[in-house]
């Protein structure tokens, strides 16, 4: 039954800047099966929007270089694609909507004129036919006011902006829609109204989202299941209840702990102590080592793979590996 | 906005014009007038009344059309103006084109290829571009292409020899309207060196103009968001990104087109093109006021129709500006 629609294999974009080399993606796993919601979470700068990017082909290269690995969406093979080629998919296949609402549209066309556009570039139909899906697509995301279409960027707010990126992204109905924090730059109430809507359309059309976010509470309201990256990697991934209940690796526990609960007071709330490592210099070893409290020698000397720890769980840490076994054990054979 | 400014464009035109030293009698008569003949003519043409009498006539005279009669031919200066005009709007169009044609694209070009050896290319052009003076790349255009190589013509709007009726004097088009397409090369082929000549500056301006609106728009979102819906790449640098990179070039259209029709004074000098400068030139020589002054104002007047013309197509391009509605 559960068909993988995306699944990112041992990826690694990196950046090739002045200053140095960025690995901003190293060696990412990541499935999204159809019809799925996947929560990707991380803390800034652990290479989220790269990866999602990644699967648009909308990374700049330069300096972005893909370094191996493979992205497979509905089982093609994306990483050698053509300019023509990622065209045909982008829109059509996969769409993506951003942080920013109000600057994600082009505030010098109309808005039936910027989803006509993306109709039309995938969908043989002439102007009034597309006219009228948009107008469809417009109320499918709660947009029914009459003239919008005729409307342009600056004459809505931004809830409205994001929902007209959401219908836009949708219109050609894809298999997969990339959220790129699409609820950070609103308040509260509208962010509500936009994950309904987005799990709604989820349900209705049985496109699979890939939902990017810092937020654990958006995860635990829309996800089935749950990637957590850290300093370009992936390091555990569960579905969300077990994400939640039994999260496994370190850094995860970390997360789940620095979420304020109601009834805590602000200056108990606790935080992963350390920082991020620079992207330029990543430490040997276990990239999360320098921040973990149960850190051992080898945590220090050699990277963890991701290992299957049951139940469709994963986890990059040593914890999890009998410690007899470990010696003679390539880690990245194990990974799932 | 347009009518203060006017009013206030016609007392300057009329105090400069009148702070000039020389007398337009003597001009008239020549310099061994007698004191009596050039006394009558100056009483004649009221050039005794009081200053503000003689400029509430002008003004009067203005409103009903009447833009004074030159000195030297006798003939109404609206009249005999014209087709000076329409030479100097020519030239001034052709050049602004250019500029536009030119100026714009490789201001994409260098964006669209930033930092590579084309962007740097593109951009000594322009530098070298802004830096030539217009009468040295105009003197050196025909020594070039007139004299050495002689492939174009160096002066004048037409070989005198054609058989030739302009009709609304703008040469190319009349040329295109009756289908004469010996006229029409010539036409042509005498306005490629000066036009490119007056075309330098603003081109090597918009150039650069273009690529840093251009280099900022291509950051933005919105263009992050027509890449995400598979719009060509084509389509996304003329169609996203330039419509709205035109937003600040606009500005700079409008102030070299002002800039442009002070260097058409100079361009039309250099090739003899018989322009309103040539006109002006000639009126300010002969100290013909009437001619100079309305020639100033109207050379104003079509300053200040150039900036409401701006000002128009920023409304239309960017919605986000509604004149009266706010
Ligand atoms: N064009 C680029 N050139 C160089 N480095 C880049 C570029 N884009 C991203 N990076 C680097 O890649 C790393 C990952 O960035 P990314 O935007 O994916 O983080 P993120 O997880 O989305 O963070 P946030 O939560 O802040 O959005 C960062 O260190 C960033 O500096
Ligand atoms: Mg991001």
């Amino acid at each position: 039954m559960v068909r993988p629609l995306l699944e990112i294999s041992r990826f690694k974009m990196y950046f090739h800047t002045d200053k140095g080399v960025v690995k901003a993606v190293d060696d990412v796993d990541l499935t999204v099966n159809e019809g799925e919601v996947v929560g990707l979470v991380g803390e800034s700068g652990c290479g989220k929007s790269v990866t999602s990017l990644s699967v648009m082909g909308l990374v700049p290269r330069p300096p972005g270089r893909v370094e191996g690995g493979s992205i497979r969406l509905a089982d093609r093979e994306l990483t050698h694609l053509k300019g023509r080629e990622w065209r045909k998919i982008r829109g059509n296949v996969v769409s993506m909507i951003f942080q920013e609402p109000m600057t994600s549209l082009n505030p010098v066309f109309t808005i039936g004129d910027q989803i006509v556009e993306a109709i039309r570039q995938h969908r043989k139909l002439d102007k009034k036919a597309a006219r009228r899906l948009a107008a469809d697509s417009l109320q499918e995301v709660g947009i029914s006011r009459k003239g919008i279409l005729e409307e342009y960027p600056h004459q809505l707010s931004g809830g409205m902006r994001q929902r007209v990126m959401i219908a836009m992204a949708m219109v050609c109905r894809p298999k997969l829609l990339i959220a790129d924090e699409p609820t950070t730059a609103l308040d509260v109430t509208i962010q509500a109204q936009i994950l309904d809507l987005m799990r709604r359309l989820n349900r209705e059309t049985g496109t699979a989202i890939l939902m990017i976010t810092h937020d654990l509470g958006v995860v635990a309201e829309m996800c089935d299941r749950v990637v957590v990256m850290y300093a370009g990697q992936v390091v555990e991934e569960a579905d969300v209840n077990t994400l939640f209940n039994q999260p496994r690796h370190p850094y995860t526990q970390g997360l789940l702990q620095s979420i304020p609960r109601l009834g805590q007071r602000a200056e108990r709330l606790y935080s992963i102590p350390g920082n991020v490592p620079n992207p330029k210099q990543m430490p040997t070893g276990c990239r999360f080592a320098p921040r973990c409290e149960y850190a051992m020698n080898i945590c220090r000397t050699e990277e963890p793979g991701l290992f299957a720890i049951g139940d469709g769980q994963n986890s990059r840490c040593w914890l999890h590996v009998d410690k007899k076994e470990e010696a003679d054990r390539d880690p990245t054979t194990t990974t799932s | 906005m347009l009518i203060p400014v006017l009013i206030g464009m016609s007392i300057i035109t009329f105090s400069i014009v009148h702070a000039i030293p020389g007398s337009p009698a003597k001009a008239i008569l020549g310099e061994r007038a007698t004191p009596e003949a050039m006394e009558r003519l100056e009483e004649n043409m009221g050039l005794n009344d009081p200053l503000y009498i003689q400029y509430f006539r002008y003004v009067g005279n203005l409103l009903q059309g009447d833009l004074g009669t030159s000195v030297q031919t006798g003939r109404p200066v609206a009249e005999e103006i014209l087709p000076y005009l329409t030479a100097t709007f020519e030239l001034a169009l052709c050049a602004m084109l250019i500029a536009i044609f030119f100026g714009v694209n490789l201001g994409i070009l260098s964006a669209w290829r930033q930092n590579t050896s084309v962007d740097y290319l593109s951009m000594v052009i322009a530098l070298i571009g802004v830096s030539m003076p217009v009468f040295w790349l105009g003197l050196m255009e025909q020594w070039i292409f007139a004299q050495e190589l002689d492939w174009l013509p160096s002066n004048g709007r037409m070989d005198p020899r054609m058989f030739f009726e302009p009709i609304t004097n703008f040469y190319l088009l009349d040329a295109l309207i009756q289908g004469n397409l010996y006229a029409l090369q010539d036409a042509f082929r005498h306005m490629l060196l000066p036009a490119i000549a007056l075309g330098t500056i603003p081109m090597a301006i918009i150039a650069r103009m273009t690529r840093s609106s251009m280099l900022e728009v291509l950051r933005s979102d919105y263009i992050r968001t027509a890449r995400a819906k598979g719009v060509r790449e084509g389509l996304i640098i003329y169609k996203h990104a330039l419509k709205n990179a035109f937003i600040p070039i606009i500005t700079v259209f409008g102030l070299q087109m002002g800039l442009l029709l002070g260097g058409a004074i100079l361009t039309e000098t250099i090739f003899s093109w018989p322009g309103v400068g040539r006109y002006l030139y000639d009126a300010i020589h002969a100290r013909d006021y009437a001619v100079v002054q309305s020639g100033i104002l109207i050379v104003a007047t079509i300053f200040v129709i150039i900036n409401l013309i701006v000002d128009l197509l920023y409304a239309w391009i960017d919605p986000r500006i509604q004149y009266g509605k706010e």
